[in-house]
């Protein structure tokens, strides 16, 4: 290629770079204004007064009113569904995670025939779709009087739950150096010693990452929320403002209001734990 | 690291114990204690509220709790089959839609109220109806609630005396610009679709059930009304599409804002559309039954609720003194005065009492009284209904002709009838 | 010498098993044996609303029923076509906010919020939202359409069978497009950059090299991306209960919504368990062929 080709070239790459370099930053852009759009709109319309949201154009609010966040909790008792979420969602949480870190443990750094098997099993159970076992645990529930109780929405949240903590936490596992034991045990103490001294404390990162995604998980639940609790004492957040009906409509007032309250643990977490949460999401990728 | 396994014990085992104290909490027993379930909604919950405490005075040894239920009946009705399906021997007294009473009645979850049987003749005669089962009482009608058609009386100079002349009259209306739409009426796929649908039904002398109980809805008159129904939205378009997602509610809305020349809604609305700090057609309006249209009757849909009693009550008979008191006459004036529920007692209505107490004239009340027209009372018509809205309103919103429509629905409803047992086909049909 | 780590193997199995156990029966105890009831209970008459039926076996008849019954057959197909319309629509999307997330340089913690937040919400939050942007008197996005002339002004997105599938499509798509995108950033932040180079100083434009290096060696990202998201659309049911309730008539049901009325409103356990059941199948098929495609797939890239 001779000196003028490789100069064409060479401007050409930087001609054709040029437009590109642009697009994408605005592309993006335009990408994230779609992604914050609604969310913002969900604010801004829970601050307009009812009769501005029933306007035509309610597209720039004037007044600003905190009415419908005061009905929640007054007329509502929106407190109720969102203690009901907490407990459920840490209940399980704690029962899920601690589980499911033994069995990826052993599934990650222990010799075993039939791992693979164990494995696909879990995967294959999370890929379950939730209404085919709604019927059977609706009628086990039934008879063992745990409908509408926080225990009764716990063992079915497990179903998913616990092979989320169990796939994520043997990519977690997988990850930490190979003779991390090894090291410790030369030394010598047992297994059990090496886990609890050693690997946890290198391991907390992705376990606290599979905790936030389980209560994350299990607070947006709603199909099995939705069938097992029979009132309003044990609706959890979402089932609670999915029903929140008047006698013949939707009050979209305090529905916004109520939606803007359910998100915000939610945003605080990803806030707070966004690093931890991406790692916990591509866990699973990267291992393959 | 043991600290963090201590800790996160401690954690386990504190919300452990919190959820099971919750749960203790909701299961102490005191001294006889009748549960009573229903909506409560806004002035109803007072009322409700205001009468359990009077009887609880006269009976000092019982305590009476109101079981708090989702406020939409579909939902209510949903907890009370899984309640009484699984033999809860609460709540005691149960307020039921007068379409679940033979369901219920039929399963064996509520008591047959022969003691009730000697006082029935005060009650109106389509109410009681619907609260018997194989000849049997099971429940006693508590408030009416008949459809209505509210009309503009500054747009219009009387109420339209037939289909045509109401249809018309929107025509005529929506023309001139003095309201933008026509008519509104509850259009979403639910239950009060086909409280509707029974009006223009009755309008055209058809029906959903025949006295026979075979499934009607396919008939010629069924048809016509349905088309009736399809045309006001989709050729005439007095009725606006929105109309096919509102319920009560957002047709209260468009009237109340001066949209619409006629509604058609419940009793419910007249107190609120006379308030004139809200409503923009404070006394501009009146109320008169839906219109008939060829071969048929002027119609309004039965609805409204009725006491009954859970089985398994612990206490029948006190259950039974709480159903008498509630739908004594005094209870059911002060509800009127209240909530502007009518009573079902027919004696009432020559009450001084109680036309002082309701909120709209009882002349314009009584035509529609007379014309109510129930629903078939049978222990499959929420499934029956289901299928009926679902294939009404794909007619309405154009995917299907109405004759299509309406023959699939019968089709799928005498096969509901068939698999519960209940049908009284011959073997040809 | 051979006898000693023999018996540690061994000891280290018995110890892998015993941690494994907990887990394993609670998977057992709440995931299998309920799908395996679910299957028992299908062949069987079970109204709860009509005890005077009993229970009697009846085989395969509730599931003769459910191929005979129309609106089973539509909320087939509606499942289906969505799947196939909103995945790639998110697979696209996401790759592109995936390259976005990749090459910015500032403020990447603000783009991860804001690309998080949309998936973190819960899904009913999510549909009320959109419900309530398309909503024919509040609705911001309607009332928009309708200035823009792109509808006429009586128009009610959810009175029409087809138009009522936009926003349950845009409500998914809004709230997924961000965790397919974190899926993908892993697999781009792993692409070595120095194949980029290496094309770019053969004259290859960033466009041809887009399709020709970042495309080929993310596949494997990409497989089980749209694994996961096929499997999350076929059991669709948070959104089209929520965003409109399976109407107008039953035009949006997906299969999903249409097992859980079955079940949980008209009381027939015996022909929902066959419903729920088949919808279990349809993703298992599902996963069958994925299981495949991922194996021909992760092999291919290796070689």
């Amino acid at each position: 290629m001779g000196a003028f080709t490789r100069t064409l070239a060479h401007r050409s790459a930087v001609v054709s770079s040029r437009p590109v370099s642009l697009v994408l930053p605005m592309a993006g852009a335009l990408l994230l204004a779609a992604l914050l759009f609604p969310i913002c709109w969900m604010l801004a319309a829970s601050l307009m007064p009812e009769s501005r949201l029933f306007e035509s154009r309610p597209l720039l609010p004037t007044a600003v009113t905190f009415e419908h966040y005061r009905a929640l909790f007054d007329e509502r008792d929106f407190l109720v569904p969102i203690r009901n979420s907490l407990l459920v969602s840490g209940l399980t949480t704690l029962v899920a995670v601690p589980v499911a870190a033994l069995c990826a443990y052993a599934l990650a750094r222990l010799r075993m025939r039939g791992k693979g098997l164990v494995l696909a099993c879990v995967l294959a159970i999370s890929m379950f779709p939730q209404i085919s076992i709604v019927p059977p645990l609706y009628l086990i529930l039934r008879e063992l009087r745990l409908l509408n109780t926080y225990p009764g929405l716990v063992l079915p949240y497990l179903t998913f739950s616990m092979p989320l903590g169990v796939w994520l936490l043997t990519g977690f596992f997988r990850q930490l150096p190979k003779d991390l034991e090894e090291a410790a045990m030369l030394d010598g103490a047992t297994r059990m010693r090496a886990l609890r001294d050693v690997v946890l404390p290198l391991a907390a990162p992705g376990i606290a990452s599979t905790a936030i995604l389980t209560f994350l998980y299990c607070w947006n639940e709603f199909l099995f929320a939705l069938s097992f609790t029979l009132g309003p004492d044990r609706y959890t957040v979402p089932v609670a403002i999915t029903l929140f009906r008047g006698r013949y409509q939707v009050p979209w007032g305090q529905v916004l209001a109520a939606t803007v309250v359910a998100t915000i643990p939610v945003a605080l977490l990803v806030l707070a734990c966004q690093r931890r949460i991406v790692a916990g999401l591509t866990v699973g990728a990267t291992k393959g | 690291m043991p600290r963090l396994i201590a800790h996160a014990t401690g954690a386990a085992l504190g919300l452990l114990i919190l959820s099971g104290h919750t749960l203790a909490c909701s299961s102490q027993e005191a001294t006889t204690r009748l549960t009573f379930s229903g909506s409560a909604l806004g002035p109803e919950a007072d009322v409700v509220q205001r009468q359990l405490a009077r009887f609880a005075e006269r009976h000092p040894e019982v305590r009476v709790e109101l079981q708090v239920t989702p406020d939409s009946a579909d939902q209510r009705h949903q907890l009370f089959v899984q309640w009484l399906n699984a033999h809860a021997a609460t709540p005691d007294v149960l307020q039921l839609d007068v379409i679940w009473i033979a369901e219920f009645a039929a399963a064996g979850w509520i008591l047959p109220l022969d003691g009730f049987e000697s006082g029935i003749d005060d009650f109106l005669p389509a109410s009681v109806a619907t609260a018997r089962w194989r000849g049997a009482l099971y429940a006693i009608p508590w408030f009416v609630d008949v459809g209505m058609l509210y009309w503009r009386t500054d747009l219009l100079d009387r109420a339209p005396r037939s289909l045509i002349e109401l249809r018309q009259d929107a025509l005529r209306v929506r023309e001139a610009k003095s309201a933008r739409l026509g008519l509104v009426w509850q259009g979403a796929r639910y239950e009060g679709l086909i409280t509707v649908f029974l009006e223009h039904l009755a309008a055209f002398g058809g029906g959903i059930l025949d006295d026979r109980g075979r499934v009607i809805v396919d008939d010629p008159a069924a048809i016509r009304a349905l088309t009736f129904m399809a045309n006001a939205v989709n050729v005439d378009r007095v009725v606006p599409s929105s109309a096919l997602t509102w319920q009560e509610e957002q047709v209260r809305f468009a009237f109340q804002n001066g949209e619409a020349a006629f509604m058609r809604n419940w009793p419910y609305a007249w107190a609120l559309l006379q308030d004139e700090s809200r409503s923009r057609v404070a006394r501009r309006f009146a109320v008169a039954p839906f219109p008939a249209g060829e071969g048929g009757q002027p119609a309004a849909a039965l609805g409204g609720a009725q006491l009954a009693i859970n089985t398994r009550s612990a206490h029948p008979m006190l259950a039974a003194e709480l159903v008498a008191f509630l739908t004594a006459p005094d209870q059911m004036i002060e509800r009127a005065r209240l909530t502007a529920q009518l009573p079902p007692r027919r004696s009432l209505y020559d009450n001084a009492e109680l036309v002082a107490a309701l909120p709209m004239p009882l002349e314009q009340v009584r035509p529609i009284l007379e014309a109510a027209v129930p629903r078939p009372a049978t222990p499959v018509y929420s499934e029956l209904s289901e299928v009926l809205q679902v294939w009404i309103h794909r007619a309405l919103t154009g995917q299907e002709p109405p004759a299509v429509a309406l023959q699939q629905a019968a089709r799928e409803m005498r096969a509901v009838l068939v698999r519960a047992g209940l049908s009284t086909e011959g073997p040809t049909r | 010498m051979n006898h000693g780590t023999a018996s540690i193997e061994r000891a280290e199995t018995r110890l892998a098993w015993l941690l494994v156990a907990p887990a394993l029966a609670v998977i057992v105890l709440v995931s299998l044996v309920p799908i395996a009831v679910t299957g028992w209970d299908a062949l069987h008459v079970h109204d709860l609303r009509l005890p005077w039926l009993g229970r009697p076996f009846i085989g395969a008849g509730n599931f003769v029923e459910a191929v005979n019954d129309p609106r089973f057959r539509a909320a087939l197909l509606h499942t289906v076509a969505f799947a196939l319309i909103s995945v790639p629509l998110e697979l696209v999307l996401g790759l592109g906010l995936a390259v976005m997330l990749h090459s910015a340089t500032r403020g990447r913690a603000f783009v991860r919020v804001s690309a998080l937040l949309p998936w973190a919400i819960p899904t009913v939050v999510a549909a009320l939202l959109w419900r309530f942007m398309f909503d024919a008197q509040t609705g911001i996005l309607a009332a928009s359409f309708r200035t823009l002339g792109v509808v006429g002004p009586a128009f009610d997105w959810f009175v029409h069978p087809l138009a009522a599938w936009l926003p349950i499509i845009a409500a998914d798509v809004w709230k997924t497009t961000p965790f397919v995108a974190i899926l993908l950033l892993a697999g781009l932040q792993a692409i070595d950059p120095v194949l980029g180079e290496a094309a770019q100083i053969d004259g290859a434009g960033p466009v041809r090299r887009f399709f020709t290096i970042t495309v080929p060696l993310l596949a494997p990202a990409l497989v089980v991306a749209a694994a996961f998201r096929m499997l999350d659309a076929l059991r669709l049911f948070d959104l089209a209960y929520v965003v409109t309730g399976g109407g107008p008539g039953s035009a949006t049901e997906p299969v999903s919504l249409y097992a859980f009325i079955t079940l949980m409103q008209r009381l027939r356990f015996g022909y929902g368990s066959a419903l729920s059941i088949t919808v279990f199948l349809l993703t298992f098929a599902f996963a069958l062929v994925w299981v495949r495609l991922l194996g021909r797939s992760l092999t291919g890239a290796r070689s």
